[in-house]
């Protein structure tokens, strides 16, 4: 499902971010990125996402090569990956129901079957009654849960989330991962940056750590 | 398909959201943009409705051949006949004019009758006053004739009587290169107020648009809205325009129909044909969609 190859990352300033990552992330699995602030874990999701490019390097995602794929041909390749960013980007002048129906509207999915999809998608994530709710209404575990619901109603392969507990109480953060895991037994491979250790202790198959200038990759029973 | 025309109702549903959202600005847009648009149509009215006029006063643009003091009236009456049996599609008409005629015409102007019976004989020649076809190259037809009759033995002088037709050729011409001029400002002023407009709105849009990327959108998804922004702000503003243009017209014709009167004839502005308006429409829509498209290309670049 991923594939990175001695992969390079820096930015502008020239301040590396990654150096030299190597892995292989199989069809189904269920991953943490683990790291300090600053340590390039959101980089990572952002480069699995085709949101920023590779310094140097092969990324292949679901069996395309990133760095050869055209920008007519990479919107594609973002509707088969759920991306949920550290800020939810939920657009404040759409209710509930219609931030989740945008990934249904870029396909052309006509209203009746993306109004459909959408409930179907607020109701797994636990937000039944809140179709009409403005974003700003909402708690922020409503807001991440629905960040969820719009990333997965379009049931994509591979799920990214970018710290989606961060600034949640542990109870909605468990929920928020249950639903996670949810999505993970029936095939949808997913990622998750965070520094949360005890829902890495409960939930992970395999973590990777990222450290400045290091990346390790650990099974979970080495990484608890 | 399905999926095309879902695209389109999407963005037009986007588009209406965005317009009922800033209705001050969207309102001020079709004011501007209706206001500067009145003008080349106002032109193109004047244009339209003085065109026919103009052809048909100048349907008798003539030339006449003077011929010489001993020419006779056979003679002239011969090449006269010459001229018919060319069946030149230029010529409308050929008449001989008699010198005795020509005379008894004269005659009849009191400022000429004191002069003409101080003469013994009548000094004037027989003529032929050809009538030519009235077109945009009138004038230069004339010349090609005159050039021609002037090397015929029996003629005298040839006298081109269409220095007035070239003098409404010409203004003609300029009227239709100021309305070309004039078209041409306007069509940059519609261009500068929908790129700036859509700037805006794409600036103001950056999270929506963002988004949309990050769930995977194709660049045709974001533009879309902007594009049929730009285009119904300038048909709606066209149509406006026209309907202006048409009320600006009714006074303007009250006078001109008193003032025409006077002359014995009905003149009246009115707006461009049916077809010319919608192709007018037609054009200003896609020069607000290509304004749109030039700025959303440029401000979406993030």
């Amino acid at each position: 499902m991923i594939e990175f190859q001695h992969v390079f990352k820096s930015y502008a300033s020239g301040t590396p971010i990654l150096e030299d990552v190597s892995f292989q992330v199989s069809a189904g699995e269920f991953l943490f990125v683990a790291g300090p602030s600053g340590a390039g874990k959101s980089t990572l999701l952002k480069l699995i996402a085709g949101l920023e490019p590779a310094s140097r390097g092969v990324i292949q995602v679901n069996g395309q090569r990133l760095d050869r794929l055209t920008s007519r041909a990479r919107p594609y390749l973002r509707r088969a990956v759920g991306v949920i960013l550290q800020d939810t980007h939920l657009l404040d002048d759409r209710n509930a129901i219609q931030n989740v129906m945008l990934p249904l509207s870029v396909t052309g999915q006509p209203n009746e079957i993306a109004r459909s999809r959408a409930r179907a998608a607020l109701q797994k994530v636990g937000l039944s009654g809140k179709e009409t709710a403005l974003p700003v209404t909402l708690s922020g575990g409503e807001q991440q849960r629905l960040a969820i619901a719009r990333a997965i109603v379009n049931r994509p392969a591979l799920l990214i989330a970018d710290e989606p507990t961060a600034n949640l109480d542990k109870d909605t953060a468990k929920r928020v991962m249950d639903v996670f895991k949810d999505f993970n037994h029936v095939g949808v491979t997913t990622l998750v940056a965070t520094h949360d250790e005890d829902l890495m202790a409960q939930y992970a198959d395999r973590v990777f750590v990222i450290e400045p200038g290091r990346f390790r990759d650990f099974p979970v029973a080495q990484s608890s | 398909m399905k999926h095309w025309l879902q695209h389109q109702r999407y963005a037009l549903q986007v588009t209406m959201r965005r317009l009922v959202g800033a209705p001050f600005s969207f309102l001020t847009n079709v004011t501007v943009i209706s206001l500067a648009l009145i003008l080349p149509l106002l032109g193109a009215s004047v244009l339209v409705s003085v065109q026919p006029v103009a052809q048909h006063v100048s349907a008798d643009p003539s030339v006449t051949i003077f011929m010489t003091a001993e020419a006779s009236l056979d003679s002239t009456q011969a090449l006269a006949d010459r001229i018919v049996s060319a069946q030149d599609p230029m010529i409308l008409a050929v008449d001989v004019v008699a010198k005795d005629q020509a005379m008894s015409e004269l005659q009849t102007n009191d400022a000429w009758r004191q002069a003409l019976e101080a003469l013994d004989s009548n000094p004037l020649p027989h003529a032929i006053t050809v009538t030519l076809a009235a077109d945009d190259a009138v004038a230069r037809t004339a010349e090609l004739f005159a050039k021609q009759w002037r090397t015929i033995d029996d003629v005298q002088f040839v006298q081109l009587d269409s220095l007035w037709v070239q003098r409404l050729e010409a203004l003609l011409k300029l009227a239709r290169i100021g309305l070309t001029l004039v078209t041409l400002i306007i069509a940059l002023v519609v261009l500068a107020a929908v790129f700036n407009t859509v700037r805006m709105q794409a600036l103001s849009q950056r999270d929506e648009i963002a988004v949309a990327r990050l769930v995977g959108a194709t660049e045709a998804f974001v533009r879309r809205p902007f594009l049929y922004q730009g285009g119904l702000t300038c048909g709606i503003a066209a149509a406006i325009a026209i309907g202006l243009t048409q009320l600006t017209l009714s006074p303007l014709n009250e006078a001109i129909g008193g003032l025409s009167k006077t002359y014995g004839t009905l003149f009246t502005l009115h707006l461009p044909t049916t077809p010319m308006l919608v192709l007018y429409l037609l054009a200003v829509v896609l020069l607000g969609s290509f304004s749109a498209r030039w700025s959303v290309t440029r401000h979406t670049r993030f």
